[in-house]
Protein backbone atom coordinates (compact mmCIF):
# COMPACT_ATOMS: atom_id res chain seq x y z
CA UNK A 1 0.00 0.00 0.00
CA UNK A 2 2.46 2.49 1.12
CA UNK A 3 4.10 3.19 -2.75
CA UNK A 4 -0.12 3.39 -3.79
CA UNK A 5 -0.60 6.49 -0.87
CA UNK A 6 2.87 7.90 -2.27
CA UNK A 7 1.57 8.01 -5.40
CA UNK A 8 -1.74 9.49 -4.46
CA UNK A 9 -0.06 11.97 -2.06
CA UNK A 10 2.72 13.27 -5.10
CA UNK A 11 -0.60 13.31 -7.76
CA UNK A 12 -2.59 15.99 -4.81
CA UNK A 13 0.96 17.85 -4.34
CA UNK A 14 1.37 18.42 -8.58
CA UNK A 15 -2.24 19.96 -8.61
CA UNK A 16 -1.47 22.38 -5.52
CA UNK A 17 2.12 22.94 -6.62
CA UNK A 18 0.57 24.22 -10.51
CA UNK A 19 -2.83 26.09 -8.93
CA UNK A 20 0.10 28.39 -6.52
CA UNK A 21 1.93 28.55 -9.94
CA UNK A 22 -1.18 29.61 -12.23
CA UNK A 23 -2.39 32.14 -9.10
CA UNK A 24 0.84 33.47 -8.83
CA UNK A 25 1.62 33.71 -12.43
CA UNK A 26 -1.78 35.89 -12.73
CA UNK A 27 -0.47 38.08 -10.22
CA UNK A 28 2.69 39.16 -11.58
CA UNK A 29 0.92 39.55 -14.85
CA UNK A 30 -1.58 42.01 -12.91
CA UNK A 31 1.55 43.79 -12.00
CA UNK A 32 3.30 43.58 -15.06
CA UNK A 33 -0.28 44.58 -17.08
CA UNK A 34 -0.88 47.24 -15.31
CA UNK A 35 3.21 48.81 -15.38
CA UNK A 36 2.71 47.88 -19.19
CA UNK A 37 -1.23 49.74 -19.47
CA UNK A 38 0.43 52.42 -18.02
CA UNK A 39 3.75 53.20 -19.85
CA UNK A 40 1.24 52.19 -23.43
CA UNK A 41 -1.33 54.48 -22.52
CA UNK A 42 1.61 57.52 -21.49
CA UNK A 43 3.52 56.49 -24.83
CA UNK A 44 -0.15 56.93 -27.16
CA UNK A 45 -0.98 60.28 -25.04
CA UNK A 46 2.34 61.57 -25.70
CA UNK A 47 3.31 61.47 -21.94
CA UNK A 48 6.05 59.37 -19.77
CA UNK A 49 3.88 57.61 -17.16
CA UNK A 50 5.49 56.59 -13.94
CA UNK A 51 8.92 57.37 -13.91
CA UNK A 52 9.95 57.79 -10.08
CA UNK A 53 10.22 54.46 -8.36
CA UNK A 54 12.72 52.73 -9.56
CA UNK A 55 14.31 52.40 -12.81
CA UNK A 56 11.95 53.93 -15.70
CA UNK A 57 8.72 53.76 -12.50
CA UNK A 58 9.33 49.70 -12.63
CA UNK A 59 8.35 49.59 -9.19
CA UNK A 60 5.53 52.11 -9.01
CA UNK A 61 2.65 48.91 -9.25
CA UNK A 62 4.85 47.33 -6.52
CA UNK A 63 4.76 50.36 -4.42
CA UNK A 64 0.92 50.53 -5.82
CA UNK A 65 -0.14 47.12 -4.41
CA UNK A 66 1.92 47.49 -1.11
CA UNK A 67 -0.33 50.42 -0.48
CA UNK A 68 -3.46 49.13 -1.25
CA UNK A 69 -3.01 45.89 0.89
CA UNK A 70 -2.57 47.88 4.07
CA UNK A 71 -5.30 49.83 3.21
CA UNK A 72 -8.77 48.99 5.31
CA UNK A 73 -11.52 47.38 3.99
CA UNK A 74 -14.48 49.58 4.15
CA UNK A 75 -17.96 48.02 4.07
CA UNK A 76 -20.96 50.46 3.48
CA UNK A 77 -23.47 50.60 6.82
CA UNK A 78 -26.42 49.80 4.34
CA UNK A 79 -24.30 46.89 2.06
CA UNK A 80 -25.20 43.49 2.41
CA UNK A 81 -22.00 42.08 3.78
CA UNK A 82 -22.30 38.41 2.99
CA UNK A 83 -22.51 39.56 -0.26
CA UNK A 84 -20.15 42.46 -0.62
CA UNK A 85 -17.63 40.72 1.17
CA UNK A 86 -17.95 37.34 -1.36
CA UNK A 87 -18.37 38.94 -4.63
CA UNK A 88 -14.73 39.95 -5.59
CA UNK A 89 -13.73 36.47 -4.82
CA UNK A 90 -15.84 34.50 -6.83
CA UNK A 91 -15.06 36.87 -9.91
CA UNK A 92 -11.59 36.55 -9.04
CA UNK A 93 -11.72 33.11 -8.68
CA UNK A 94 -13.96 32.31 -11.97
CA UNK A 95 -11.40 33.50 -14.06
CA UNK A 96 -8.67 31.67 -12.67
CA UNK A 97 -10.00 28.15 -12.38
CA UNK A 98 -10.44 29.34 -16.63
CA UNK A 99 -6.52 29.03 -16.36
CA UNK A 100 -6.81 25.08 -15.48
CA UNK A 101 -7.80 23.85 -18.86
CA UNK A 102 -5.31 26.09 -20.81
CA UNK A 103 -2.22 23.96 -22.52
CA UNK A 104 1.36 25.78 -22.25
CA UNK A 105 3.26 23.13 -24.41
CA UNK A 106 3.30 20.17 -26.07
CA UNK A 107 1.97 17.73 -23.12
CA UNK A 108 1.88 20.00 -20.65
CA UNK A 109 -1.63 21.38 -19.68
CA UNK A 110 -2.66 21.72 -15.90
CA UNK A 111 -5.55 19.44 -16.55
CA UNK A 112 -6.31 17.43 -19.90
CA UNK A 113 -10.32 17.89 -20.12
CA UNK A 114 -11.86 16.25 -23.02
CA UNK A 115 -14.23 19.11 -23.72
CA UNK A 116 -11.59 21.70 -22.18
CA UNK A 117 -12.75 24.72 -24.48
CA UNK A 118 -16.15 24.22 -23.39
CA UNK A 119 -15.54 24.08 -19.23
CA UNK A 120 -13.34 27.29 -20.07
CA UNK A 121 -16.31 28.95 -21.78
CA UNK A 122 -18.55 27.98 -18.88
CA UNK A 123 -16.68 28.60 -15.63
CA UNK A 124 -16.05 31.98 -17.40
CA UNK A 125 -20.10 32.48 -17.73
CA UNK A 126 -19.49 32.76 -13.11
CA UNK A 127 -18.25 35.42 -13.40
CA UNK A 128 -21.14 37.85 -14.47
CA UNK A 129 -22.74 36.29 -11.54
CA UNK A 130 -19.68 37.59 -9.51
CA UNK A 131 -20.39 41.15 -11.03
CA UNK A 132 -24.14 40.83 -9.94
CA UNK A 133 -22.96 40.03 -6.39
CA UNK A 134 -20.93 43.24 -6.26
CA UNK A 135 -23.26 45.15 -8.14
CA UNK A 136 -26.05 44.39 -5.41
CA UNK A 137 -24.28 43.82 -2.55
CA UNK A 138 -22.90 47.49 -2.36
CA UNK A 139 -26.29 49.09 -2.11
CA UNK A 140 -25.55 51.48 -4.66
CA UNK A 141 -27.15 52.81 -7.50
CA UNK A 142 -23.68 53.35 -9.68
CA UNK A 143 -22.58 49.76 -8.52
CA UNK A 144 -25.83 48.30 -9.51
CA UNK A 145 -26.29 50.00 -12.92
CA UNK A 146 -22.71 49.33 -13.61
CA UNK A 147 -23.33 45.89 -12.60
CA UNK A 148 -26.69 45.89 -15.00
CA UNK A 149 -24.96 47.30 -18.03
CA UNK A 150 -22.15 44.73 -17.51
CA UNK A 151 -23.77 41.28 -17.40
CA UNK A 152 -25.87 42.40 -20.26
CA UNK A 153 -22.94 43.29 -22.53
CA UNK A 154 -21.21 40.23 -21.43
CA UNK A 155 -24.34 37.69 -21.91
CA UNK A 156 -24.79 39.44 -25.31
CA UNK A 157 -20.96 39.24 -26.31
CA UNK A 158 -20.76 35.71 -25.50
CA UNK A 159 -22.93 34.58 -28.26
CA UNK A 160 -20.61 36.18 -30.88
CA UNK A 161 -17.80 34.62 -29.26
CA UNK A 162 -19.36 31.50 -28.65
CA UNK A 163 -20.48 31.01 -33.15
CA UNK A 164 -17.21 31.86 -33.66
CA UNK A 165 -15.35 29.31 -31.08
CA UNK A 166 -17.91 26.82 -32.62
CA UNK A 167 -16.42 27.65 -36.62
CA UNK A 168 -13.20 26.44 -34.95
CA UNK A 169 -14.33 23.46 -33.49
CA UNK A 170 -16.13 22.54 -36.27
CA UNK A 171 -12.82 22.63 -38.44
CA UNK A 172 -10.63 21.10 -35.70
CA UNK A 173 -13.37 18.50 -34.89
CA UNK A 174 -12.86 18.61 -31.21
CA UNK A 175 -13.31 20.34 -27.55
CA UNK A 176 -9.68 19.41 -26.18
CA UNK A 177 -7.79 22.63 -26.39
CA UNK A 178 -4.50 20.87 -26.16
CA UNK A 179 -5.92 18.65 -29.38
CA UNK A 180 -6.55 22.07 -30.64
CA UNK A 181 -3.31 22.90 -30.22
CA UNK A 182 -1.64 20.35 -31.07
CA UNK A 183 -3.45 20.20 -35.26
CA UNK A 184 -1.58 23.73 -35.91
CA UNK A 185 1.52 22.57 -35.89
CA UNK A 186 4.15 19.70 -37.02
CA UNK A 187 3.43 17.31 -34.22
CA UNK A 188 0.11 16.38 -35.43
CA UNK A 189 -0.91 13.46 -37.01
CA UNK A 190 -3.25 14.58 -39.73
CA UNK A 191 -2.92 16.30 -43.32
CA UNK A 192 -2.82 19.70 -42.78
CA UNK A 193 -3.96 21.97 -45.37
CA UNK A 194 -2.60 25.70 -46.05
CA UNK A 195 -5.86 27.42 -47.66
CA UNK A 196 -7.41 23.82 -48.14
CA UNK A 197 -5.12 23.09 -50.91
CA UNK A 198 -1.71 22.57 -50.36
CA UNK A 199 -0.06 20.37 -47.41
CA UNK A 200 1.62 21.86 -45.00
CA UNK A 201 1.88 18.54 -42.53
CA UNK A 202 5.47 18.54 -42.69
CA UNK A 203 6.00 22.61 -43.25
CA UNK A 204 3.80 24.02 -39.83
CA UNK A 205 4.97 27.63 -39.09
CA UNK A 206 2.68 30.34 -39.86
CA UNK A 207 1.12 28.29 -42.70
CA UNK A 208 -0.62 25.47 -40.42
CA UNK A 209 -2.48 28.01 -37.67
CA UNK A 210 -5.81 27.62 -37.79
CA UNK A 211 -6.53 31.20 -39.19
CA UNK A 212 -4.76 29.60 -42.29
CA UNK A 213 -6.18 26.45 -42.61
CA UNK A 214 -9.27 27.93 -43.30
CA UNK A 215 -9.19 32.06 -44.01
CA UNK A 216 -12.92 32.62 -43.15
CA UNK A 217 -11.59 31.79 -39.44
CA UNK A 218 -9.75 34.83 -39.90
CA UNK A 219 -13.18 36.68 -40.21
CA UNK A 220 -14.10 34.39 -36.64
CA UNK A 221 -10.84 35.69 -34.85
CA UNK A 222 -11.96 39.32 -35.35
CA UNK A 223 -15.39 38.35 -34.11
CA UNK A 224 -13.77 36.63 -31.36
CA UNK A 225 -11.14 39.52 -30.24
CA UNK A 226 -14.09 42.23 -30.26
CA UNK A 227 -16.25 39.97 -28.36
CA UNK A 228 -13.33 39.55 -25.66
CA UNK A 229 -12.58 42.73 -25.05
CA UNK A 230 -16.63 43.59 -23.82
CA UNK A 231 -16.22 40.36 -22.18
CA UNK A 232 -13.43 41.39 -20.40
CA UNK A 233 -15.42 44.83 -20.04
CA UNK A 234 -12.28 46.89 -21.75
CA UNK A 235 -12.73 49.85 -23.92
CA UNK A 236 -14.08 50.73 -26.29
CA UNK A 237 -16.21 48.31 -24.31
CA UNK A 238 -15.97 49.80 -21.08
CA UNK A 239 -19.56 51.40 -20.21
CA UNK A 240 -20.14 49.06 -16.87
CA UNK A 241 -17.35 51.32 -15.67
CA UNK A 242 -17.64 54.43 -17.86
CA UNK A 243 -15.81 56.73 -15.01
CA UNK A 244 -17.40 59.67 -16.24
CA UNK A 245 -20.95 58.29 -15.87
CA UNK A 246 -20.94 55.85 -13.40
CA UNK A 247 -17.86 57.14 -11.15
CA UNK A 248 -16.22 53.19 -11.32
CA UNK A 249 -19.28 50.80 -12.02
CA UNK A 250 -19.91 47.67 -10.06
CA UNK A 251 -16.69 48.52 -8.44
CA UNK A 252 -17.52 51.82 -7.10
CA UNK A 253 -17.32 50.60 -3.20
CA UNK A 254 -14.46 48.70 -3.37
CA UNK A 255 -11.10 48.76 -1.29
CA UNK A 256 -8.04 47.57 -0.77
CA UNK A 257 -7.59 44.45 -0.75
CA UNK A 258 -11.38 43.59 -2.34
CA UNK A 259 -10.69 46.22 -4.94
CA UNK A 260 -7.04 44.57 -6.14
CA UNK A 261 -8.99 41.62 -6.58
CA UNK A 262 -11.46 42.83 -8.77
CA UNK A 263 -8.40 44.58 -10.49
CA UNK A 264 -6.86 41.45 -10.59
CA UNK A 265 -9.96 39.65 -12.05
CA UNK A 266 -9.63 42.21 -14.92
CA UNK A 267 -6.13 41.67 -16.18
CA UNK A 268 -5.93 37.60 -15.75
CA UNK A 269 -9.08 37.98 -17.89
CA UNK A 270 -7.24 39.95 -20.36
CA UNK A 271 -4.54 37.45 -20.34
CA UNK A 272 -6.94 34.21 -20.26
CA UNK A 273 -9.19 35.84 -23.08
CA UNK A 274 -5.52 36.09 -25.39
CA UNK A 275 -4.61 33.05 -24.89
CA UNK A 276 -8.09 31.44 -25.60
CA UNK A 277 -7.64 33.28 -28.92
CA UNK A 278 -4.17 32.20 -29.65
CA UNK A 279 -5.18 28.90 -29.00
CA UNK A 280 -7.99 28.70 -30.94
CA UNK A 281 -6.54 30.70 -33.75
CA UNK A 282 -2.74 31.55 -34.01
CA UNK A 283 -1.32 28.06 -33.70
CA UNK A 284 -0.76 28.27 -29.66
CA UNK A 285 2.16 26.76 -28.42
CA UNK A 286 3.24 26.07 -32.77
CA UNK A 287 6.35 28.15 -33.96
CA UNK A 288 5.18 31.35 -36.41
CA UNK A 289 8.68 29.90 -38.19
CA UNK A 290 7.96 27.34 -41.34
CA UNK A 291 10.47 24.59 -42.37
CA UNK A 292 11.56 26.46 -45.68
CA UNK A 293 13.83 23.27 -47.51
CA UNK A 294 16.71 22.12 -45.35
CA UNK A 295 16.56 24.21 -42.90
CA UNK A 296 13.73 23.02 -40.30
CA UNK A 297 13.21 26.15 -38.80
CA UNK A 298 9.86 24.62 -37.26
CA UNK A 299 11.57 21.60 -36.04
CA UNK A 300 14.16 23.31 -34.31
CA UNK A 301 11.72 25.66 -32.44
CA UNK A 302 8.97 23.21 -31.11
CA UNK A 303 9.70 21.91 -27.85
CA UNK A 304 8.46 22.71 -24.59
CA UNK A 305 10.42 25.89 -23.23
CA UNK A 306 10.06 26.92 -26.91
CA UNK A 307 6.04 26.55 -26.47
CA UNK A 308 6.06 28.42 -23.49
CA UNK A 309 7.78 31.45 -24.84
CA UNK A 310 5.69 31.16 -27.79
CA UNK A 311 2.08 30.92 -26.26
CA UNK A 312 3.33 33.46 -23.75
CA UNK A 313 4.86 36.03 -26.45
CA UNK A 314 1.20 35.26 -28.56
CA UNK A 315 -0.88 36.18 -26.10
CA UNK A 316 1.24 39.09 -24.82
CA UNK A 317 1.00 40.24 -28.29
CA UNK A 318 -2.74 40.28 -27.89
CA UNK A 319 -2.52 41.86 -24.36
CA UNK A 320 -0.64 44.54 -26.25
CA UNK A 321 -3.76 45.22 -28.94
CA UNK A 322 -6.12 45.27 -26.48
CA UNK A 323 -4.06 48.25 -24.60
CA UNK A 324 -3.49 49.86 -27.84
CA UNK A 325 -7.23 49.73 -28.18
CA UNK A 326 -8.27 50.80 -25.15
CA UNK A 327 -6.24 54.10 -25.54
CA UNK A 328 -7.26 54.92 -29.05
CA UNK A 329 -10.85 54.57 -29.15
CA UNK A 330 -13.08 56.14 -27.45
CA UNK A 331 -16.29 54.50 -25.56
CA UNK A 332 -19.45 53.29 -27.17
CA UNK A 333 -23.13 53.89 -26.09
CA UNK A 334 -25.04 51.03 -25.19
CA UNK A 335 -26.92 51.26 -27.87
CA UNK A 336 -24.15 50.88 -30.56
CA UNK A 337 -22.79 47.96 -28.62
CA UNK A 338 -25.96 46.50 -28.61
CA UNK A 339 -26.53 47.08 -32.51
CA UNK A 340 -22.54 46.05 -33.00
CA UNK A 341 -23.33 42.43 -31.22
CA UNK A 342 -26.92 41.47 -32.67
CA UNK A 343 -26.22 43.37 -35.83
CA UNK A 344 -23.08 42.89 -37.12
CA UNK A 345 -21.32 40.41 -35.03
CA UNK A 346 -23.50 37.64 -34.62
CA UNK A 347 -24.73 37.50 -37.93
CA UNK A 348 -20.94 37.40 -39.53
CA UNK A 349 -20.44 34.35 -37.25
CA UNK A 350 -23.71 32.50 -38.22
CA UNK A 351 -21.89 32.81 -41.54
CA UNK A 352 -18.63 31.66 -40.30
CA UNK A 353 -20.25 28.50 -38.63
CA UNK A 354 -21.84 28.01 -41.82
CA UNK A 355 -18.60 28.57 -44.26
CA UNK A 356 -16.95 25.92 -41.76
CA UNK A 357 -19.09 23.07 -42.28
CA UNK A 358 -18.97 23.36 -46.17
CA UNK A 359 -15.63 23.95 -46.10
CA UNK A 360 -15.32 20.43 -43.42
CA UNK A 361 -16.90 18.32 -46.24
CA UNK A 362 -15.66 19.76 -49.22
CA UNK A 363 -11.86 20.51 -48.55
CA UNK A 364 -10.61 18.77 -45.73
CA UNK B 1 -13.93 5.35 2.26
CA UNK B 2 -11.50 7.01 -0.55
CA UNK B 3 -11.25 10.51 -2.01
CA UNK B 4 -13.93 9.50 -4.14
CA UNK B 5 -16.38 8.68 -1.75
CA UNK B 6 -15.74 11.79 0.52
CA UNK B 7 -16.15 14.21 -1.97
CA UNK B 8 -19.51 12.62 -3.06
CA UNK B 9 -20.66 13.04 0.25
CA UNK B 10 -19.59 16.41 0.88
CA UNK B 11 -21.01 17.35 -2.27
CA UNK B 12 -24.19 15.50 -1.81
CA UNK B 13 -24.40 17.54 1.91
CA UNK B 14 -23.77 20.88 0.06
CA UNK B 15 -26.55 20.24 -2.44
CA UNK B 16 -29.01 19.31 -0.20
CA UNK B 17 -28.23 21.98 2.82
CA UNK B 18 -28.15 24.93 0.50
CA UNK B 19 -31.37 23.50 -1.13
CA UNK B 20 -32.55 23.77 2.61
CA UNK B 21 -31.18 27.42 2.51
CA UNK B 22 -32.88 28.48 -0.75
CA UNK B 23 -36.12 27.74 0.79
CA UNK B 24 -36.04 29.12 4.01
CA UNK B 25 -34.28 32.18 3.62
CA UNK B 26 -36.49 34.77 4.12
CA UNK B 27 -33.74 37.24 1.81
CA UNK B 28 -34.62 36.65 -1.64
CA UNK B 29 -31.45 37.60 -3.29
CA UNK B 30 -29.12 35.54 -1.08
CA UNK B 31 -31.39 32.96 -1.97
CA UNK B 32 -30.94 33.26 -5.25
CA UNK B 33 -26.97 33.07 -4.69
CA UNK B 34 -27.49 29.99 -2.36
CA UNK B 35 -28.84 28.49 -5.43
CA UNK B 36 -25.51 29.38 -7.34
CA UNK B 37 -24.12 27.00 -4.99
CA UNK B 38 -26.70 24.55 -5.29
CA UNK B 39 -26.45 24.13 -8.86
CA UNK B 40 -22.81 24.31 -8.68
CA UNK B 41 -22.68 21.20 -6.46
CA UNK B 42 -25.39 18.98 -8.46
CA UNK B 43 -22.38 19.25 -11.50
CA UNK B 44 -20.30 18.33 -9.24
CA UNK B 45 -22.50 15.06 -8.81
CA UNK B 46 -23.06 14.93 -12.29
CA UNK B 47 -19.26 14.76 -12.94
CA UNK B 48 -18.99 11.38 -10.58
CA UNK B 49 -21.98 10.29 -12.47
CA UNK B 50 -19.19 10.49 -15.54
CA UNK B 51 -21.23 12.90 -17.28
CA UNK B 52 -18.89 15.63 -17.06
CA UNK B 53 -20.72 17.44 -20.39
CA UNK B 54 -24.12 17.31 -18.91
CA UNK B 55 -22.64 19.30 -15.68
CA UNK B 56 -20.50 21.65 -17.48
CA UNK B 57 -24.04 22.77 -19.61
CA UNK B 58 -25.41 22.56 -16.26
CA UNK B 59 -23.12 25.50 -15.18
CA UNK B 60 -23.72 27.06 -18.81
CA UNK B 61 -26.97 27.06 -18.75
CA UNK B 62 -28.27 27.59 -15.19
CA UNK B 63 -25.69 29.51 -13.94
CA UNK B 64 -24.97 31.81 -16.64
CA UNK B 65 -28.35 31.72 -17.82
CA UNK B 66 -31.02 31.04 -16.28
CA UNK B 67 -29.52 32.15 -12.80
CA UNK B 68 -28.75 35.46 -14.27
CA UNK B 69 -32.53 36.01 -15.06
CA UNK B 70 -33.98 35.16 -12.19
CA UNK B 71 -31.52 37.90 -10.91
CA UNK B 72 -31.88 40.36 -13.36
CA UNK B 73 -35.93 39.76 -12.95
CA UNK B 74 -35.54 40.49 -9.39
CA UNK B 75 -33.60 43.66 -9.81
CA UNK B 76 -35.52 45.20 -12.16
CA UNK B 77 -38.86 44.45 -10.42
CA UNK B 78 -40.44 47.27 -7.90
CA UNK B 79 -39.70 47.50 -4.14
CA UNK B 80 -43.37 46.96 -3.39
CA UNK B 81 -44.42 43.49 -5.36
CA UNK B 82 -40.54 42.45 -3.11
CA UNK B 83 -41.86 43.43 0.08
CA UNK B 84 -45.04 41.67 -0.46
CA UNK B 85 -43.03 38.53 -1.53
CA UNK B 86 -40.80 38.91 1.26
CA UNK B 87 -43.86 39.04 3.89
CA UNK B 88 -44.60 35.40 5.20
CA UNK B 89 -46.69 33.91 7.24
CA UNK B 90 -45.33 33.57 10.30
CA UNK B 91 -47.93 30.86 12.16
CA UNK B 92 -46.13 27.11 11.26
CA UNK B 93 -49.88 25.80 10.67
CA UNK B 94 -52.13 27.06 8.28
CA UNK B 95 -54.50 26.29 5.33
CA UNK B 96 -51.95 28.11 2.83
CA UNK B 97 -49.39 25.49 3.35
CA UNK B 98 -51.66 22.66 3.28
CA UNK B 99 -50.67 22.17 -1.22
CA UNK B 100 -47.04 22.06 -0.07
CA UNK B 101 -47.63 19.58 2.56
CA UNK B 102 -49.67 17.90 0.18
CA UNK B 103 -46.84 17.72 -2.68
CA UNK B 104 -44.16 17.27 -0.09
CA UNK B 105 -45.91 14.07 1.22
CA UNK B 106 -46.70 12.47 -2.47
CA UNK B 107 -43.05 13.14 -3.38
CA UNK B 108 -41.97 11.38 -0.18
CA UNK B 109 -43.78 8.07 -0.74
CA UNK B 110 -42.85 7.78 -4.64
CA UNK B 111 -38.91 8.73 -3.49
CA UNK B 112 -39.31 6.03 -0.99
CA UNK B 113 -40.68 3.69 -3.65
CA UNK B 114 -37.84 4.96 -5.76
CA UNK B 115 -35.64 3.90 -3.25
CA UNK B 116 -36.83 0.75 -1.49
CA UNK B 117 -38.41 -1.41 -4.98
CA UNK B 118 -36.38 -0.01 -8.15
CA UNK B 119 -33.22 -2.09 -7.44
CA UNK B 120 -30.71 -0.75 -10.24
CA UNK B 121 -28.60 -3.55 -9.77
CA UNK B 122 -30.50 -6.28 -10.67
CA UNK B 123 -32.05 -4.46 -14.01
CA UNK B 124 -32.03 -7.04 -16.66
CA UNK B 125 -30.74 -4.73 -19.23
CA UNK B 126 -28.01 -3.39 -16.78
CA UNK B 127 -26.96 -6.20 -16.29
CA UNK B 128 -26.79 -7.15 -19.58
CA UNK B 129 -24.52 -4.45 -20.83
CA UNK B 130 -22.11 -5.04 -17.76
CA UNK B 131 -21.61 -8.12 -18.95
CA UNK B 132 -20.62 -7.20 -22.99
CA UNK B 133 -18.60 -4.80 -21.78
CA UNK B 134 -21.06 -1.83 -22.85
CA UNK B 135 -20.22 0.98 -20.16
CA UNK B 136 -18.88 4.01 -20.49
CA UNK B 137 -15.11 4.34 -18.05
CA UNK B 138 -14.09 7.56 -16.83
CA UNK B 139 -11.14 8.17 -19.39
CA UNK B 140 -14.06 7.81 -21.94
CA UNK B 141 -14.57 10.75 -24.40
CA UNK B 142 -18.16 11.19 -23.88
CA UNK B 143 -19.16 13.71 -26.51
CA UNK B 144 -18.88 12.02 -29.56
CA UNK B 145 -21.37 9.50 -28.21
CA UNK B 146 -23.65 12.63 -27.09
CA UNK B 147 -23.30 13.74 -31.20
CA UNK B 148 -23.87 10.72 -32.07
CA UNK B 149 -26.98 9.60 -30.71
CA UNK B 150 -27.96 13.29 -31.27
CA UNK B 151 -27.90 13.45 -35.01
CA UNK B 152 -29.51 9.99 -35.11
CA UNK B 153 -31.32 8.07 -32.65
CA UNK B 154 -32.73 11.63 -30.45
CA UNK B 155 -33.01 13.61 -34.08
CA UNK B 156 -36.70 14.09 -33.91
CA UNK B 157 -36.48 15.21 -30.05
CA UNK B 158 -33.55 17.38 -30.89
CA UNK B 159 -35.71 19.05 -33.74
CA UNK B 160 -38.42 19.45 -32.21
CA UNK B 161 -36.67 21.66 -29.20
CA UNK B 162 -34.84 23.38 -31.70
CA UNK B 163 -37.97 24.51 -33.22
CA UNK B 164 -39.25 25.85 -29.73
CA UNK B 165 -36.14 27.65 -29.56
CA UNK B 166 -36.78 29.45 -32.94
CA UNK B 167 -40.19 29.83 -31.41
CA UNK B 168 -39.21 31.70 -28.20
CA UNK B 169 -36.63 33.69 -29.97
CA UNK B 170 -39.27 35.04 -32.55
CA UNK B 171 -41.41 36.05 -30.09
CA UNK B 172 -39.05 37.65 -27.85
CA UNK B 173 -37.86 39.77 -31.16
CA UNK B 174 -41.58 40.73 -31.66
CA UNK B 175 -41.55 41.46 -27.91
CA UNK B 176 -39.32 43.59 -28.28
CA UNK B 177 -39.39 45.30 -31.27
CA UNK B 178 -40.65 49.19 -31.83
CA UNK B 179 -43.73 50.13 -33.13
CA UNK B 180 -43.41 51.15 -36.45
CA UNK B 181 -45.33 54.54 -36.82
CA UNK B 182 -43.54 56.08 -33.53
CA UNK B 183 -40.10 58.34 -34.71
CA UNK B 184 -37.14 57.48 -32.32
Amino acid sequence: MQPKANYHLNFYITYIIIAVGLFAFSALFALFGVYAERKVSAFIQDRLGPTEVGKFGTLQTFADILKMLQKELIVPAAADKLLFSLAPVIIFVSVYLGFAALPWAPGIAPTNLNIGLFYVFAIISIETLGILMAGWGSNNKYSLLGAMRSVSQIISYEIPAGFAIISVVMIAQTLDLQAIATQQGILTSETIKFFGFYDVTHIGGLLSWNIFRAPHLIVAFVIYFIASLAEANRAPFDIPEAESELVAGFHTEYTGLRFAFVFLAEYSMMFLVSMIGVILFLGAWNTPLPNIGSVYLANWTTNVAWGIFWVALKSLLLVGVQMWIRWTLPRFRIDQLMNLCWKVLTPLAFVCMLISGVWRLLLM
Amino acid sequence: MNIEHILFYVMGFIAVASALVVAASKNLVRSLFMFFVTLFALAGLYVFALADFVAITQIVIYVGGVLVLMLFAFMLSGKEVLNNLQQRNSRFISLSKVPAILVALLFAIVLYNAITKAQPNDLPWIKASAQSGNVIKPADNTINNIGVNLMTRYLLPFEAVSVLLMMTLIGAAHLARKEEHKII
